[in-house]
């Protein structure tokens, strides 16, 4: 279940919760290599260290909105090979959008509360280090909170479900299009039906995406 | 004596008979046709006495046509009428004048003299009256001297009698005039009284207004503060929960959490009831946790702190009907403002998702000369209205908290739109 040790940062500004993780961890021979109080630490230290996965709670100093959702966005900017997972006591399905804008891997976010059940957490971690996604199942909740939406993933065709697994690839319309060997006008069809279908607005065409591709992930 | 109409000075509550009353009102009413009334019947009295010589006429309708001129120019027709009876008393009385000196003969006319004194003392100060008053006596004095009479053609007592007649005519004109100047004067000092009382209680009137809108300024003031206040309040208590009993109690999760995957481990022992215990306080942590969300995000929601625009993001991203959301402001309200708009948002949509069986929702939030309006409109059903369960009566007074606004426009059929205006802070 715990597989090979991971080497792990903790980003997290209450001290309690920074120690229960570190024991937490390390009595399960993870490595935690650096546990700091705010996100510029939290830069500092995944530069130096380089672990395989950081665990970011998103209110830290000095503004205590979201410092660590920033960070984490960041890291996977610039540590492409460093497992994210954001950590928090609220869920926003707002900032899961933006945290899995791009191609999702390596990526988690997950409500605070989850540490309670340990193992669970510990194996979610180990899937993000690994390069796998994880979400709270309270952002599926938001997302699909509208009964309207549950079934929506079940009208599309089978061909619409080819296009939303290759978007949840984080693949171009263009991309698509040269895999499934038809026209980038062919595609965006498909992708006008899918999002129409799952009920998203227009109003933001990167969100759409994202989200369209959290719902698949999460179906 | 008949009074000249002067300056239609009658008192309404004086009565006369009733066709009397009539004519007597509209002289009052008409003080130019009733001085030329007073003139005509005198000039008709000379020509009655003269036999209408020329001359005579000619002289007294001189003396007459002051009349006319009294109420304009009192002192100058006075002295016009004065000048003209002495030339008729110094040149006109002569036991045996020619023509030319029996044109100047005193007539009836005379009496536009004391109609002058009159009207010279009701409308100049005393001081001119009373000159003009006695230059009258002198007159009449002379007039008495020079009389035919006073050479023994006529007895004492009729010389007596003239004189007393002539005398008490001009003392009579002038008490008269003098007596409706002293009522001139009391009505004006009433009137200035009247009108100072006035602007006294204007005065008053505008300080108690004064006084009141400064008041309401304060009010506002304070109630800008307090609500100010009790936002900012409402972040810390959130952010304290936050901060303190929320994350102790995940680190207690965890721990119980940890002891219970270690009893569940260690299956050798009979732990059982521990392991039972434990399980308990794990589940009952958890939803501790989970309640203390809910009322953490009751009081404050934490994404606000991110601005209204990403809080929105994540309401309508969460909403059971599909929502368009454009949000277009050029500077961020006050967080209280953001709190009382956020709220609103958040129950509109509950609404749209509960009543308006909407297949779309939009939710447009733009500023206008510094205020907040926020539109949330869908294609349901329509027909809402405040005080139908729908909380909106509950949101205009939230809303009316911040001198906010809310207008509903939801015909039955739909569409809905509802429109809240909020001020840019409290």
């Amino acid at each position: 279940m715990s597989g090979s040790p991971m080497r792990v940062v903790i980003a997290e500004d209450a001290a309690i919760m920074r120690d229960g993780l570190t024991q937490t961890l390390s009595r399960r021979g993870h490595q935690v290599v650096a546990a700091v109080p705010d996100a510029e630490a939290l830069l500092a230290a995944v530069g130096e260290h380089r672990p395989d996965v950081a665990i970011v709670d998103v209110r830290m100093p000095p503004t205590h909105t979201d410092e660590g959702l920033r960070a984490a966005k960041a890291i996977r900017r610039d540590y492409p090979g460093v497992g994210v997972l954001v950590f928090s006591q609220y869920i926003e399905a707002r900032s899961a959008a933006d945290l899995f804008a791009g191609a999702p891997s390596g990526v988690g976010y997950l409500l605070k509360d989850r540490v309670a059940d340990v193992s669970d957490f510990i194996e979610a971690l180990t899937r993000v280090a690994r390069g796998g996604t994880v979400l709270d199942p309270e952002v599926v909740g938001q997302l699909l909170g509208a009964s309207r939406r549950t079934d929506a993933l079940a009208t599309l065709t089978p061909r619409e479900r080819e296009v939303l697994a290759l978007i949840a690839e984080g693949r171009s319309n263009t991309a698509i299009a040269e895999t499934l060997f038809i026209s980038a006008g062919v595609v965006e069809k498909h992708v006008a039906s899918i999002f129409a279908k799952l009920g998203l607005a227009p109003s933001d065409t990167d969100n759409r995406r994202v989200i369209a591709a959290i719902m698949y992930l999460e179906s | 004596m008949i009074v000249p109409a002067a300056r239609g000075s009658g008192r309404p509550g004086r009565t006369y008979p009733g066709l009397v009353r009539r004519e007597w009102d509209w002289l009052l009413s008409h003080p130019v046709e009733a001085d030329l009334l007073l003139a005509a019947v005198l000039l008709v009295a000379t020509v009655g006495q003269s036999r209408a010589d020329p001359l005579i006429l000619a002289v007294s309708t001189l003396l007459v046509a002051t009349i006319p001129l009294r109420r304009r120019y009192p002192v100058q027709a006075f002295t016009t009428a004065l000048l003209i009876a002495a030339l008729q008393v110094g040149l006109g009385m002569q036991p045996r004048g020619d023509y030319a000196v029996a044109a100047l003969q005193p007539t009836v006319a005379e009496f536009v003299v004391a109609v002058l004194l009159y009207t010279l003392a009701a409308h100049t100060p005393r001081r001119t009256s009373i000159r003009g008053l006695c230059g009258c006596l002198i007159l009449s004095a002379i007039a008495i001297a020079r009389w035919p009479g006073s050479n023994g053609l006529h007895p004492e007592p009729a010389i007596l009698g003239a004189s007393a007649l002539l005398a008490s005519a001009c003392l009579t004109a002038w008490v008269l005039g003098d007596s409706v100047a002293y009522r001139y004067r009391v009505a004006y000092y009433a009137a200035l009284e009247e009108r100072a009382a006035r602007l006294e209680a204007e005065r008053d009137a505008q300080a108690r207004i004064a006084t009141a809108a400064e008041r309401a300024r304060q009010l506002q003031e304070r109630r800008a503060l307090a609500v100010d206040e009790s936002a900012a309040r409402l972040r810390r208590i959130e952010r304290d929960l936050h901060d303190g009993a929320q994350v102790r109690l995940a680190a207690l999760a965890l721990s119980l959490g940890e002891i219970k995957e270690d009893l569940e481990a260690d299956n050798d022992g009979d732990g059982g009831r521990a392991r039972m215990l434990i399980g308990a306080a794990h589940a009952s942590a958890k939803e501790a946790l989970a309640e203390l969300r809910d009322l953490a995000r009751g009081i404050h929601p934490a994404v606000l702190d991110r601005g209204l625009d990403a809080a929105l993001s994540s309401l309508t991203e969460s909403s059971a009907v599909p929502v368009e959301l454009t949000v277009s402001i050029s500077k961020r309200p006050s967080p209280a403002i953001e709190t009382i708009a956020y709220f609103c948002a958040a129950e509109l949509l509950a609404n749209v998702a509960k009543h308006s069986s909407a297949a779309k929702a939009s939710i447009v939030v733009s500023d206008d000369e510094g205020e907040l309006v926020l539109t949330v409109g869908d294609d349901g059903v329509g027909g809402a209205r405040p005080g139908d369960g729908g909380g909106l009566a509950g949101l205009r007074e939230r809303v009316q908290t911040v001198d906010g606004k809310l207008r509903i426009d939801s015909p039955p059929g739909g569409p809905t739109k509802i429109t809240i205006v909020l001020p840019g802070h409290a």
